[in-house]
């Protein structure tokens, strides 16, 4: 199969999407020309100059519009520049996008909200406190937001072209180390439903669910580990909202163990809901608790040797699961 | 002490609406007082009375002077009942009439100078123009006109001040003089006031202008495109549409709006002639504004007189306070 | 403005209907029947009605929890925005939302939004839509003076003049955000002025005068749809009652608020006009008055026989496709 990176495989989601409905526009900061601030719209703007638009520095007024064209019927795909400045417009997501369904009983002509907002996640870029988060969590417990975390160039491609016909609003983290890792991406239309956790290593003794970097690295703590004679499962929930604890419930019935590996800082993790969650339905066959492997409860460092210790490592995962099987 | 009354480009003509885009009209006007008061300031004025405005135009006017200038001049805002309308500017006039004021500079179109003219009395008026559709006030530099009321505040006996009587049309519904104009009153079909803004040039019945004056715009220039008639002369015109005259003209009545126009007829007024007019119900809009409606049993008349406002003839008094030697020695 | 008699009665019964309907809602609320929230309109009809005369089919208007009365000029029934404020599932929005969220949007009518802020930016969202359809359609957001304070109205607006959509900015000033009055909010005294800084034009006139509002409108709306972008306006009213039913209005004098219902009432000075100009006799005005009272009566009476929702209801509509809601 050929292999593209993950920037690459928005691109094509985007642009097959632009396609097909001429009611698909990308717009945020410096998406056109420029190609965005990653790179990752490059080349969008030549081929369809009337449906990539830059928009001045407006987080709040740049929702608007996103909404309203919703609304109105259009598919808009706004992009963040940092994912951390979704705070800056976090109503649009905790108080309209989400709610705008329910609070109107789903009338006829209002029920679509079928609007996306891309935005780059996560740290390692020595960029410091302010644009080196993980946000996820912050959208884990508004009712109606879909929230998607993809590891692989093949499911992001799937899951943004999914997110991009649906009529829910979706804020589709993308990680900032990952628009240049390759993977396999099938050749033609796919698409990858929401609430589909991909097994992405199977094994025996210890569940790890882990999101973006975080797969990526549990992945090569198992390859290690398997050297020792220890199974890792490797689940990749690749979206937090709906959340597929089917499929999670099944690898920690398996494995009896589980250990839970994301980014963010610890408290109110994404993971805590997931953690909780298994140990609820999963008190009678768990034969140890819950073991979660995140940062701790401080802003991200700028000095590299700093940022570099505040990340968790491949170590951390191996130490993690260690003590759940310990 | 002398008095200040000017109106900001308003935020309540509509017709911005219409245009493509909004000019700093009102920063303008601010930088007008700012000379004005700036040249007081100099010549030794002692006191200016100021209308607010919505705009606070004279405030911010004097907050620049007082950063860059030591200022003598005492600066009060008139106290009356604002209520940021039209008749603010009534009520600003006539407290300054009571007051004793020696002149009124006004910055505002026709609209504003036909509502001091309501209450100033025969207190001379310095009318600026600020560059639209505008026949009455005159289009002068800051520190000219500041020069003009500094002159018209210390020559209380008009030896070198000199002043222009203007004509006015008055207004008579069943009888009693209702209301005045200073350029024009227009008699149109339009059954409400609303807006106040002239829409539609077809509902334009009956034209009566103090002065006819082809270098104009507005009811001024149609009547001037056919027969101009000067500020000096004592007489107006009375013109009435509709297709079965003889003639047509063509004439701009709006900024860039030129339109042609069909006139039964016209006729001069000469002073104190009254004429009825020929609309059985309608509105009679004043220097541009809807004001007063009028229906089937009503009656109104429109006549012309020469007791218009008293406007200073700037050039005149200013020639004359030259030749008195005003403006010699030193001053500072 | 060329307005027919047909024009002028639908105008003064429709002023009679916001009237009339915003009336009944009071009663219903200090009686306890209505829960939660109720923010009235009374006094301030002109500014709805003037306005929402010259919007069509396919144009949208968003304003405040203040304007019931324009979803009832978009043409939402009378019933069903009853029904929506007693949480019946016969309401609007099947009792979930209320009056602070009730909408009729295939009507047109936005609705409230609960938060002051976020309707300034997403109806250019609609402005846009209708730009790229190309469909000569307008957007309008409604709201009060204190909303023109939001980070939302300055980006909004800035969004609107640089991409030049077809939305007006309304801003009906009644004088008081709550409590506070508007020269503790506000530097300048006419909210227009703001238009300059956007390079727009704006003006300020009286809310209080239906045929002001509906001719200033007409000429903002069709600036808009003849592709010449935005404008703001700012209606002068007031409100007659509190912010919300059950404010003591502390900040406000009983003669400030006697001046406004004597003198300018919106109702009262359009039909002693409609009177001089023998539109309507006093005669007619008592039978229009009936026939508004009559719908108000009918949609109580649907309102009280209506249903409750059932339980499920809360469950549902999370999703477009109810999939993963409440889990």
């Amino acid at each position: 199969m050929r292999e593209i990176t993950v920037a690459e495989a928005i691109r094509e989601a985007l642009s097959e999407e632009m396609d097909r409905d001429k009611n698909v526009f990308v717009f945020g900061e410096d998406v056109g020309k420029f190609g965005g601030c990653f790179g990752v719209t490059m080349g969008l703007y030549d081929r369809y100059p009337d449906r990539v638009i830059d928009t001045m520095i407006a987080e709040t007024g740049l929702m608007g519009i996103c909404l309203g064209s919703a609304y109105a019927g259009m598919k808009p795909v706004a992009e963040l520049m940092f994912s951390d400045f979704a705070t800056v417009c976090f109503d649009y997501f905790a108080n309209q996008a989400s709610k705008n369904r329910y609070m109107t009983g789903m009338q006829e002509g209002g029920q679509a909200a079928g609007l996306v907002v891309r935005a780059p996640n996560g740290a390692g870029f020595r960029a410091a406190g302010q644009h080196s988060q993980c946000m996820e969590q912050y959208f884990m417990p508004i009712p109606g937001i879909k929230i998607a975390i993809p590891s692989t160039p093949a499911d992001t491609k799937g899951l943004l072209k999914y997110a991009i016909r649906g009529n829910d609003p979706v804020i589709f983290l993308e990680h900032k180390l990952l628009y240049s890792i390759k993977g396999p991406v099938p050749e033609g239309d796919y698409v990858i439903p929401f609430g589909s956790a991909d097994i992405k290593r199977e094994g025996t003794d210890v569940t790890v669910i882990a999101t973006q970097m975080m797969v990526h690295k549990s992945l090569a703590a198992a390859e290690k580990l398997a050297k020792d004679g220890i199974s890792v499962e490797v689940v990749d929930p690749r979206s937090l909202k709906p959340l597929d604890m089917k499929t999670i419930m099944a690898s920690v019935k398996k494995t009896k163990r589980v250990v839970l590996v994301n980014e963010a800082p610890k408290t109110g993790n994404a993971m805590t809901e997931i953690g909780l969650r298994i140990a609820e339905q999963g008190f009678d066959f768990l034969e140890a608790p819950p073991i979660r492997v995140c940062a701790p409860d401080t802003p991200i460092p700028f000095s590299p040797v700093l940022e570099d210790k505040w990340i968790r490592s491949e170590a951390d995962i191996i130490a993690g699961i260690k003590k759940a099987l310990s | 002490m002398l008095g200040i009354i000017a109106n900001p480009s308003s935020g309540k003509d509509i017709r911005r609406l219409v245009a493509q885009g909004t000019v700093f009209d009102n920063m303008e006007k601010v930088n007008i007082i700012q000379r004005i008061l700036s040249v007081l300031n100099y010549a030794g004025v002692k006191e200016i009375c100021y209308m607010q405005d919505s705009y606070q135009i004279v405030d911010r006017a004097v907050t620049y002077l007082e950063r860059n200038f030591k200022i003598n001049l005492r600066i009060k805002e008139l106290e009356i009942k604002y209520r940021y309308e039209q008749n603010d500017s009534l009520l600003a006039a006539s407290s300054l009439l009571q007051m004793g004021a020696s002149c009124i500079v006004t910055l505002g179109g026709d609209g504003t100078n036909r509502v001091v003219a309501k209450g100033c009395g025969d207190t001379p008026l310095i009318p600026l123009s600020t560059g639209t559709n505008n026949v009455f006030p005159v289009m002068l530099e800051g520190s000219v006109a500041g020069f003009a009321a500094a002159v018209a505040d210390i020559d209380k006996k008009h030896e070198y001040l000199k002043l222009k009587q203007k004509k006015r049309l008055n207004i008579y519904k069943n009888g009693v003089l209702v209301d005045i104009a200073l350029i024009d009153a227009v008699i149109t079909e339009e059954r409400f006031i609303g807006s106040r803004a002239l829409w539609e040039p077809e509902t334009i019945k009956e034209i009566f202008v103090t002065v006819a004056k082809p270098d104009s715009i507005g009811m001024s220039a149609i009547a001037g495109s056919i027969y101009p008639i000067s500020e000096d002369e004592q007489k107006g015109l009375y013109v009435w549409l509709g297709n079965n005259g003889n003639v047509e003209t063509n004439a701009a009545i709006a900024p860039g709006l030129i339109q042609n126009i069909k006139i039964e007829g016209y006729s001069e007024i000469g002073l104190e002639q009254k004429v009825n007019i020929k609309t059985k119900t309608g509105i009679v809009a004043l220097d541009g504004e809807r004001e007063i409606t009028f229906g089937k049993n009503d009656k109104v008349v429109i006549g012309l007189s020469n007791d218009g406002p008293k406007v200073v003839d700037v050039g005149g008094t200013l020639v004359a306070a030259a030749k008195e030697g005003y403006f010699k020695g030193r001053w500072r | 403005m060329k307005l027919t008699n047909k024009d002028l009665i639908k105008l003064y019964g429709d002023m009679w209907l916001v009237r009339l309907f915003e009336a009944r809602v009071q009663d219903l609320f200090a009686s306890g029947v209505l829960p939660g929230f109720i923010h009235l309109g009374l006094g301030q009809e002109a500014c709805m009605v003037g306005t929402c005369f010259n919007l069509e089919d396919g144009d949208i208007i968003g304003a405040t929890h203040r304007e019931h009365g324009v979803l009832l000029m978009r043409g939402v029934s009378a019933n069903a925005i009853m029904a929506e404020l007693y949480g019946k599932v016969t309401g609007t929005c099947k009792g979930k939302g209320g009056s602070m969220h009730t909408c009729g949007l295939k009507e047109g009518a936005l609705g409230n939004n609960a938060i002051l802020g976020p309707g300034q930016a997403i109806i250019n969202g609609f402005a846009y839509a209708h730009k790229f359809r190309n469909n000569k359609k307008v957007a309008v957001t409604m709201f009060g003076d204190g909303a023109s304070n939001r980070g939302e109205f300055h980006e909004g607006l800035n969004f609107a003049s640089v991409w030049n959509l077809p939305t007006i900015y309304i801003i009906n000033n009644n004088g008081y955000a709550i409590s506070v009055p508007v020269s503790k909010q506000q530097k300048i005294q006419d909210l227009s002025a703001r238009a300059a800084g956007y390079g727009i034009p704006g003006v300020s006139i009286d809310g209080n005068d239906v045929l002001t509002v509906l001719e200033t409108t007409a000429e903002a709306v069709k600036r808009a749809r003849e592709g010449g972008g935005p404008s703001l306006i700012e209606f002068k009213t007031y409100r007659w009652r509190g912010h919300f039913e059950g404010d003591p209005t502390p900040y406000r004098t009983n003669s400030e608020l006697e001046d406004w219902m004597e003198n300018r009432d919106p109702i009262k000075n359009f039909g002693k006009d409609l009177l001089e100009r023998e539109v309507l006799t006093e005669k007619e005005m008592k039978e229009i008055i009936a026939e508004q009272q009559a719908i108000v009566d009918a949609a109580q009476k649907f309102a009280e026989e209506s249903e409750w929702p059932p339980e499920s209801e809360i469950y549902t509509d999370v999703y477009y496709n109810d999939e993963g809601g409440a889990q």
